[in-house]
């Protein structure tokens, strides 16, 4: 038999099994008054009309399921064991003919050898589409070990998962390195850095898609930059600098507190390879720099933390008086060309009496009207913070609100926005308490925060299987040009200092 | 005769390495599988493949798995050695008195892995009894399918050779260009470790003491201590001895068994601390499950993700009550046909608590789980140390068991501030109970010191203990008056005194915490 024939065969046969796996919606179904339990939970969430298949595993049962997805163009059901994986075409048809609509979903589980039908639920299409790509730190949620470290880029329309930089590529057995805070200028990657550590440590920063490494420690400050924000329209870059240690609960399910004995802020002119300082008080702790969207004010969270023991290192007094340290948020007004700064004003008070609180994280919205940011009863690490919610302050109202809509028991933090303003994207706990997971929140024109969804995975039991954390989520509208191999060749090269500049 | 050389080579090989492997080291092969991990689905596959190499790995790790029963991952090994040994035969047509040759390959593959002693906690490359046997395996027959395949080309053999290795040369310059990165550290040096493995009997000691405290078997744990008085245990070894004798409420024999803990030397760089070797499942069976946690997840980080940390991270999440979180390991660990009926078990725990408290390892642990107001602290990766500190310090010691805790390790620790509070609570509130015979020799010793805040007015020893500290005093000071070295005092007070809490005390200063 020819090989054409035996082609010819084998593609009849194909068809004939696709055929054959047509899916149905059984008709013989008990209703249950309820909604299924389907992981992640996508039940009445609002998602972009242009995210990946929304694909999810029904939690009912333990053998089969299946779920019919209804939009304005017709019908598609799927059904893959208890997973419902969503063709990406169809998916594709489905955002388009349900933009500014709703796709409704029923869900079929098999128990017992006998079909149980559930409370349809809808996903609702926004009008309003999303950055195409996220990055995040692809980090396992150690306490200071840091092997298999990566900046990872996901494109959020379809599946498609890169390493922008991984450590592996520059470790050896003796010395690794670990990758600190990424940041983009105006969500676009022309403009970008992050911070390596330890082994071949410096920063990385690419400038209109030119890469160079530089040393930020100078003898007059504090560390190298660490948590870092990009000015919106020159090329200037506010960071905090930092003495960070870490200490761990014997009891606590918090399990760890990573505190700064000090902080302040610096300014690097990435043009003239030069570091000023932005503030250094004595008794302030400084960090979490971020501009508003015209460049000319700089937010940032401080805490007012005075030592009063002598006798011991800095170090052991905050391990003992961790508690305390509280931080509120203010802001400074800066002139870009001047490069001056002036007038600190306090934002909110989050470590006055009557809020009590601390606050972390700041973020406001490419419209300059809110401000996203984390907070808890006390500390800086939100992350490790089971108290930790996401709250939106309205910089015209001064109000200030907490998000129901994004924040769960377990820690919400790292809050940002979209280049639009309509979506936020926070880093949370929820799962399982210990595995940070990006969740995804539309906010509507009239300023309303919907449920947030789970990125989307191709396999939904993806994030049962997958260790490690997604830090500090960004949004990107294109992915980076810079390939990990030219990261890791620019990261073996020695660091150029650089200047310091006194103000 | 000739003609059976090449059988006979391979027979004598297969026999030798079966000695090597599950006759002599069957724990250092299922511990070598306790600390490789392989997770059945797409999430950890394509975690695995995505990196340089990662094929090899991830059926390297597969089969890692089968020395769960050494003698069967030895088999599974020796096969793949076999198989090196005819392609090496084949492809070079080697005759028959020249075969032995072919065992090179097979050799330097199972001294390779008898050469990791300690390194085992260590070395950043998985499946490692596997991984460079499988890569060798698949070059030969590369090379070997190459030759074959120009067989018909009128070229020399050597140049078909030639080829061959080019080829595999471009293949492994093409695979680094496509991976930009691997997240293995791919080291065959010799680490000059054999000896530890064939014969460093502590190195034994510790993998078969680790197995059975792992699942509860006080009593093996005891048995494997040695008593020969010439041979000391390290640290860890007394370690997991006193642990053993905790649960099984012998803790005040800690030293009538052997206390002197030393370090293990190894004969390369290494520097070896308990963090690694065991800290997770000390820390678990004190009850500090935040600790064991945290040490299982930062060797998973540094040492690479394996069986053994998630099942510590599994069992501190469910006594921590963090269900969701064990939930995830368990169905990690349900993926193993070697581990899923551990798995299934716990997993029956978090669905039904009365199980899980009344299951052993909820009756052992629990009463350890004291109501002392969480510490904000951190060990420096010194696990013994942070013990020792930790008890001896500890105000509340809600439990008898507590009790007993913070008296051994503060005469442990040789903290007699310590001791002498915890000494006066106890003799306070257990009126009735007899002081047992090591509580006595540390409050007949402690209690003389100048700076002792005891008095020993009011307290009443036994005589037959009273009476043996004198002569322990009194044979020591007549020595010294003698001009006997410390050390052979120690030698000579031993026989009659080396169980006791004094001989302890006084000589055993070569405390090295690691």
């Amino acid at each position: 038999m020819k090989l054409k024939n035996y082609l010819s065969i084998v593609s009849i046969a194909a068809l004939l099994v696709a055929c054959g796996q047509h899916l149905n919606v059984p008709t013989n179904v008990t209703m249950e008054n309820r909604l299924p339990s389907i992981y992640p939970d996508y039940t009445e969430v609002t998602i972009p009309a242009n995210i990946c298949p929304m694909n999810f595993i029904v939690q009912e049962g333990e053998t089969e399921a299946m779920a019919r997805l209804t939009y304005p163009g017709g019908e598609f059901i799927y059904g893959e064991g208890q997973k419902i994986l969503i063709d990406e075409e169809q998916w594709a048809e489905m955002l388009d003919s349900a933009k500014g609509k709703e796709i409704k979903v029923e869900v079929f589980a098999k128990i017992n050898g006998k079909w149980r039908g559930y409370q349809p639920f809808n996903i609702y299409v926004a009008e309003d589409s999303i950055d195409e790509y996220i990055s995040y730190r692809a980090i396992q949620p150690s306490y200071v070990a840091y092997e298999r470290l990566s900046i990872v880029q996901r494109n959020i329309t379809n599946f498609d998962a890169r390493d922008i930089y991984n450590n592996m590529s520059v470790s050896t057995e003796d010395v690794g390195q670990c990758i600190n805070c990424h940041s983009y200028k105006n969500f676009k990657t022309d403009n970008m850095l992050f911070h390596m550590r330890q082994g071949l440590g410096g920063t990385m920063i690419v400038t209109n898609g030119e890469l160079r490494k530089v040393d930020l420690k100078t003898d007059e400050t504090l560390s190298a930059g660490v948590y870092p924000a990009w000015h919106p329209t020159h090329n200037l870059i506010a960071f905090s600098t930092n003495k960070t240690g870490q200490s761990f609960h014997t009891k606590d399910l918090n399990k760890i507190e990573v505190q700064d004995t000090e902080s302040d802020l610096i300014l690097y002119d990435v043009d003239k390879n030069e570091v000023s300082i932005i503030s250094e008080l004595d008794d302030e702790l400084e960090v979490f720099p971020t501009w508003s969207p015209d460049g000319k004010k700089l937010y940032f969270c401080s805490a007012h933390f005075e030592y009063e023991n002598d006798s011991i290192e800095k170090s052991a007094e905050m391990i003992q008086r961790y508690k305390e340290v509280k931080y509120s948020l203010y802001s400074v007004d800066f002139n870009p060309d001047t490069k001056e700064f002036s007038n600190v004003q306090m934002v909110y008070d989050a470590a006055s009496d009557s809020i009590n609180q601390s606050v972390t994280l700041p973020r406001v919205s490419p419209d300059g009207r809110y401000l996203l940011f984390a907070q808890a009863e006390f500390g800086c690490f939100h992350v490790w913070h089971a108290d930790a919610d996401i709250y939106m302050m309205d910089l015209q109202t001064q109000e200030v609100q907490k998000l129901d809509a994004v924040n769960s028991p377990r820690s919400e933090s790292y809050p940002t926005w979209s280049s639009n303003g309509r979506w936020i994207m926070v880093d949370s706990r929820r799962d399982d308490g210990n595995y940070t997971r990006p969740y995804i929140a539309y906010f509507d024109k009239q300023g309303k925060t919907h449920k947030a969804f789970l990125l989307p995975q191709q396999d939904p039991n993806f994030y049962t299987f997958y260790l490690r954390s997604f830090n500090r989520p960004e949004f990107m509208i294109e992915p980076v040009k810079v390939s990990p191999r030219e990261f890791a060749a620019k990261a073996k090269e020695e660091a150029i200092p650089a200047k310091y500049a006194a103000q | 005769m000739k003609k059976c050389l090449k059988h006979i080579y391979l027979i004598a090989f297969i026999t030798v390495a079966y000695i090597l492997l599950p006759v002599m080291n069957a724990d250092y092969l299922y511990t070598i599988q306790d600390l490789n991990v392989f997770i059945s689905g797409h999430t950890f596959m394509m975690e695995t493949v995505q990196y340089e190499g990662g094929w090899f790995c991830w059926v390297a790790r597969y089969l890692t798995q089968f020395f769960y029963y050494p003698w069967l991952g030895s088999t599974i090994l020796i096969l793949f050695w076999v198989a090196i040994y005819w392609v090496t035969i084949w492809m070079f047509d080697i005759k028959n008195k020249w075969s032995f040759l072919a065992l090179v390959i097979p050799a330097i593959l199972l001294y390779h892995l008898l050469d990791y002693g300690y390194w085992i906690y260590y070395a950043k490359l998985p499946a490692l009894p596997f991984q460079p046997s499988f890569m060798v395996l698949t070059c030969l027959l590369f090379t070997w399918g190459v030759l074959y395949l120009t067989r018909s080309l009128k070229i020399s053999w050597r140049l078909r050779g030639f080829i061959a290795v080019c080829l595999l040369g471009v293949i492994i310059y093409v695979s680094d260009f496509l991976w930009p990165s691997s997240p293995w550290h791919y080291n065959y040096s010799f680490r000059h470790s054999i000896l530890t493995t064939l014969t460093d009997k502590n190195f034994k000691h510790e993998l078969k003491m680790y197995r059975a405290l792992d699942e509860f078997r006080f009593e093996d744990v005891l048995k494997e201590m040695p008593t020969d008085e010439d041979e000391a245990p390290t640290n860890l070894m007394v370690l997991y001895k006193n642990i053993a004798l905790m649960h099984t409420g012998k803790m005040d024999k800690m030293f009538e068994t052997n206390n002197c803990g030393i370090k293990p030397e190894t004969n390369d760089s290494l520097n070896i601390r308990i963090s690694q070797l065991g800290a997770p499942l000390v820390y678990y069976m004190f009850g500090h499950m935040n600790y064991s946690y945290r040490w299982a997840m930062e060797n998973s980080v540094q040492y690479g993700l394996s069986f053994r940390n998630l099942k510590m991270m599994t069992r501190t999440a469910i006594f921590n009550k963090e269900f969701e979180v064990a939930a995830k390991y368990i169905a990690m660990l349900k993926t193993s046909p070697f581990h899923r009926k551990w798995a299934q078990e716990h997993e029956a725990w978090m669905m039904n608590s009365t199980n899980f408290f009344q299951s052993q390892e909820c009756q052992t642990i629990a009463p350890l789980l004291n109501d002392e107001k969480n510490v904000l602290d951190g060990d420096n990766g010194l696990c013994e140390q942070f013990l020792l500190d930790y008890y001896s310090n500890l105000d509340r010691t809600n439990t008898p068991l507590l009790e007993d805790i913070t008296m051994c390790m503060s005469l442990w620790a040789k903290n007699y501030y310590a001791f002498c509070i915890h000494f006066y609570d106890y003799v306070q509130s257990n009126p009735s109970r007899s002081i047992p015979k090591l509580y006595q020799e540390g409050a007949i010793l402690l209690g003389r010191a100048e700076e002792s805040p005891i008095t020993l007015d009011g307290f009443r020893f036994d005589d037959i203990v009273a009476d043996k500290f004198n002569g322990f005093v009194q044979e020591y000071n007549s020595l010294q008056y003698e001009g006997v070295d410390e050390q052979e005092i120690a030698n000579r007070l031993k026989p009659l005194y080396g169980n006791t809490y004094w001989w302890y005390y006084y000589f055993y200063n070569d405390f090295n915490i690691y």
